[in-house]
This record gives structure tokens, sequence and C-alpha cells, in this order.
């Protein structure tokens, strides 16, 4: 799935983990904001909750009828941001690269798909502090990594 | 949100995968037999639920399959779930027809529980095929089975999903045929999830993925799917070395071209 992992049967065990059970999957009960990232092309989305008290994400979840390594890449990330403050989990949208480590351009576009969504989230916080009647907030894309798998492709 | 229902997906994913965890050829057959009776409860209690003006989701709080070491580890836990969802039957014709069929797949169980145990090695984390194929070979299988079974059984859902909703009687059809066809498919790559000994439930499905919108869209989109679908399948057949494996994935690729055309016809 990365191309910089290795264990000996050719899996990294982090990301097998995660592929296996991801974490912080599912729908989040009474959230404080919810965002989504859509591409409207092929319909794949990501919807990210988060459940804040103050400043700290007290609770976090996503999901996805994306690839699986949008479910790798959004089971490592909110794992990485419960129970930390926004201001942290902001900074960490530039450490998962750092974790994940060499991505393809599929992969790179499926970890924005994760972390826009949960921009998305933030903006709906913001909308909805400004009083703003929002249920979710989306962010709409036309680069999902299918779209771009395509492209690979045709370029070959 | 309907509760019955829920119960009845989670006890359909929960005897489907006993069937795909047991290594015993003529057990697991018949248990996939019952796993096919119960979603055809499931649909029937599901159009019961639309036709008294109620609704239901695909919320599930099953979500991953306990790792059993043995069939009498599993049958116990299976058999555990069926007597607790006796209690949510009414006294329709629809449930007595369901609760005779559970009953009989009790007295299946108790029978098997009665026999010598089994080892079940589902979980074990062996990742070997007959120790036939390399560590790239190992990979691609593994992430491929891991994608495509999450694939069908989300098809199988949404398409059913549609499926209970349409009056349109070539939708419904197409969407039966599409349906059938994915049982086949994650029962096979269920059995070889298994085989590998990395058996897991695929995850929940999110209302966004199975309340379609626009069904042109969702059509265009998923021969795009399918299409990607035909070119792992190709992918894999050529780069593995092992004849058997390869010419199923053949197979699978021939058949994901009919369900192009298929889906064209929702079109």
């Amino acid at each position: 799935m990365f191309e910089n992992v290795q264990m000996p049967d050719g899996m990294n065990p982090e990301v097998l983990s995660h592929l296996m059970s991801p974490q912080n999957y599912g729908k989040l009960d009474d959230p404080s904001c919810i965002g989504v990232t859509l591409d409207e092309k092929t319909g794949e989305y990501v919807i990210f909750y988060l459940k804040l008290d103050g400043e700290v994400i007290k609770d976090v979840s996503f999901a996805t009828n994306g690839c699986q390594d949008t479910v790798v890449i959004g089971s490592m990330f909110t794992s990485m941001i419960k129970g930390q403050t926004i201001e942290f989990a902001n900074n960490s949208l530039g450490k998962i690269s750092d974790k994940l480590g060499v991505m393809s351009k599929q992969q790179e576009l499926c970890a924005e798909l994760v972390l826009n969504s949960f921009v998305a989230a933030l903006i709906n916080l913001k909308n909805l502090e400004d009083g703003k009647k929002e249920e979710m907030h989306v962010i709409k894309t036309t680069e999902s990594c299918e779209i771009e798998e395509n492209k690979e492709e045709s370029n070959e | 949100m309907n509760n019955l229902y829920k119960q009845k997906h989670q006890l359909w994913l929960k005897i489907v995968f006993a069937s795909f965890a047991i290594n015993d050829e003529a057990i697991k057959s018949k248990l996939y037999d019952f796993s096919q009776i119960a979603f055809r409860h499931l649909k029937w209690i599901g159009s019961d639920i639309l036709k008294k003006g109620d609704d239901y989701n695909y919320d599930r709080d099953y979500k991953s399959v306990e790792k059993f070491t043995s069939n009498h580890e599993l049958l116990n836990d299976l058999k555990s779930d069926i007597i607790k969802i006796q209690e949510l039957y009414d006294d329709s014709i629809l449930s007595k027809r369901v609760i005779t069929d559970e009953a009989y797949l009790l007295e299946f169980i108790d029978t098997l529980l009665k026999t010598n145990d089994q080892k079940i090695t589902a979980f074990d984390m062996a990742m070997k095929w007959n120790d036939e194929l390399d560590e790239e070979q190992t990979k691609s299988l593994v992430l491929f089975l891991f994608e495509e079974s999450y694939k069908e059984y989300e098809l199988i859902m949404v398409y059913a999903y549609m499926q209970a909703r349409t009056l349109n009687h070539l939708h419904f059809n197409v969407f039966q045929d599409l349906i059938d066809e994915s049982h086949f498919h994650l029962k096979s790559f269920g059995n070889m999830l298994s085989k590998l000994g990395i058996l897991t439930l695929p995850r929940e499905l999110h209302e966004m993925t199975y309340k379609v919108k626009d069904l042109d869209k969702f059509v265009v989109a998923g021969i795009a799917e399918e299409e990607a679908a035909k070119e792992m399948c190709k992918q894999l057949s050529e780069s593995i070395s092992n004849e058997e494996l390869s010419k199923f994935f053949d197979f699978i690729n021939y058949q994901e071209n009919y369900h192009i055309e298929l889906m064209k016809k929702l079109l």
C-alpha cells in the first residue's frame, strides 16, 4: 500500500492493522461539527465528525466509500488527533505525510480527501459559531484518487 | 430506526462470516445456504417495514468479527445471537417463517456442537497461499481481497436498498441480478481471506453511501469502478504464479463485463 514500508510478508503491520480494523470509523452522536469532502464526479466522499470540549477534540470519527488507502489514512489521522487540541490537529496535517512516508500521487489525493474533510468540519464549526444554520460543510473536489488513477493510466 | 432490521442485518453477517471462517466444507456450505436464507429474511423484513410506513438503515453495533479459534466457540456465539433475536419477532406469517427457519438452524448448530470440535484458522494471520505465492504476489492478493470484499458487501447493500424502493420492474430485476452476482463474489473473496488467515468484517456503510440521490450518476461511477476492478483482476491474473488463482481472476474479470452491461440497463 505504501511504497516505503516493508514487513516479512510484504505488509506494514501498522497499515494492516488499520486496514483490518479501522479506528474511529462510523457516525458520531451529537457532534460539534461535521465536514465532508465530495468528488461529485465519482461520488467518492469522506465525512468527518468532531466532538469538542472547548479546544480539545473529545471524540472524532470518519466514514468513506473510498479506497482502502483513504480508510487507512483516515484511521491513522483520527487516532493521532483524538484527545488533542484543535491546534495540534491543524499542525498534524503536515505530520501525517511524515508518518506515512513516501506516497504515490494517488495516495496523496486520498490523504487530501481525509484532511480536507477535517478542514471542512472546522469551517462548519466556525459557521455554526457565527450563527449560520449548516448541517455540515461540504468541500467539492474533482480530484479524488480514482480519477487521478485513470489520469495516470491514460498518460502511460 | 428499526431494531429488528439492524439485528437481522448483523445476524446475516454473522452467519455468512461463520461460513467463511469454518474450514470443514460440508459445514461451510450448509451455513452459507442458511446465510442466503437469512438475507432473504432481511429483504422481506425490510419490505414489511417500508410497507408499514416505517424505515430502516444500515447502522451496526457488530463492527468486527471475533477471532475464534474453534468451531464450537464460533457456533456457541452464533447460537446465542439467534436465541436473542427471537424476542423481537411478532406473530405475523413472516415472523413465523423466520422463527421456523432459525429453529432449524439452531438444531443444526446443536448437532455440530455434539460432534468433535475443529480448529479455525481464518484469523491466524498466516498470510500464506499453500506456500506458492511470493511476498509481492501475496501482498497484491491481500490488498485486492480487502478492497473487493468491502466493495461487494457495499454493492449488495446499496442495490438492496434501491431495490426495496423502486417501482420499476426492469430496475428491480437488474438490482436482483447484481445482488446475486455480488453474493457470489463476496463468498469467493471471503473464503480466500479466510484461507489467508485474515478474515475481517467489511466496515459499516454510512448513509451517504447507500442513499443514492442520482441513479444515473451512481451507475456511471459504478461502471468506472467495475472497469477498475476488471483491470485489478487482469493484473492479478497476470502477476500471480498460481494457475488456479490466475484462472479464477480471469473468470471474475469476464463477469465484470456483464455487470457493466446490466448496469447500463439502469441508465
